[in-house]
């Protein structure tokens, strides 16, 4: 028979219940191979502390490339992790340089997180310092 | 910003068979997709069990579709390349809660 490891008293779990105020977000950023480091560097500026970027090639044919004005079949696709309440302000400025930038057009979608364990882990990926102990006023 | 709601379908297929997923997106609606390199896991024992082998070279297919095909898309991927076939390949949706960059 399984043990019950959970030694919180209700109370504490209650107290304990909503530990994440700020709620986190998959930000999938498709875009040309050569501007992946330039919309990597723009959606780290909004505070983003972790982002991957995987090579991968496109799958639309000629015809739709040639509408969208993009270049070839290249890809990156930048996976970042986001604050939902930074979301608006990223996808705002993304989408102001896929329509400014010569080639540089792309897409991004956004994939809500629904749970995750690891406080320092959250604190990092959410870039509450205050939150992580031995720094801040809460350390 | 994008008013359709949208799904991302992720197809974990192996490597070589993402024409073949593609064409049957395709045929179902979907108009691209977005391919990337990767590399199985699934343990001997899993493999054993099920009769199956697990070929460790993978390829991941994003496929950015609007709810109203996505249903349409997934049973054309699981008839084309779904576990059955040579792909064995293994398909699901996520909500995607914002877009950009799409055009209409």
């Amino acid at each position: 028979m399984a043990e019950n490891i959970n030694t919180r008293t209700p109370q504490e779990q209650q107290n304990t219940k909503n530990i994440s105020p700020i709620k986190l977000e998959l930000l999938i950023t498709i875009v040309d191979k050569n501007k992946a480091e330039f919309y990597a560097d723009l959606i780290q500026s909004f505070e983003v502390n972790f982002q991957f970027i995987a090579a991968a090639r496109g799958t639309a044919d000629a015809a739709i490339l040639d509408v969208l004005g993009l270049d070839g079949n290249e890809k990156s696709v930048i996976f970042s992790v986001v604050r939902s309440d930074k979301l608006d302000e990223i996808l705002y400025a993304l989408d102001n340089k896929f329509r400014t930038i010569k080639k540089g057009k792309g897409i991004a979608v956004s994939v809500p997180f629904t749970s995750m364990i690891g406080t320092s882990v959250y604190a990092f990926l959410c870039n509450a310092a205050d939150n992580v102990k031995g720094s801040g006023k809460n350390g | 910003m994008a008013e359709k709601s949208y799904e991302m379908i992720f197809c974990i297929i192996n490597s070589g068979f993402s024409d073949t997923v593609m064409s049957a997106a395709k045929e179902a609606g979907a108009r691209g997709g977005t391919v990337l390199r990767a590399r199985g896991t699934a343990g001997k024992e899993a493999e054993e069990l099920f009769k199956i082998t697990i070929h460790p070279d993978k390829e991941v297919i994003m496929i950015l579709v609007t709810n109203d095909i996505k249903d349409d898309v997934l049973k054309a991927i699981y008839h084309s390349a779904g576990m059955n076939t040579a792909g064995q390949g293994i398909a699901f949706s996520v909500p995607v809660n914002k877009t950009v960059g799409l055009s209409q």
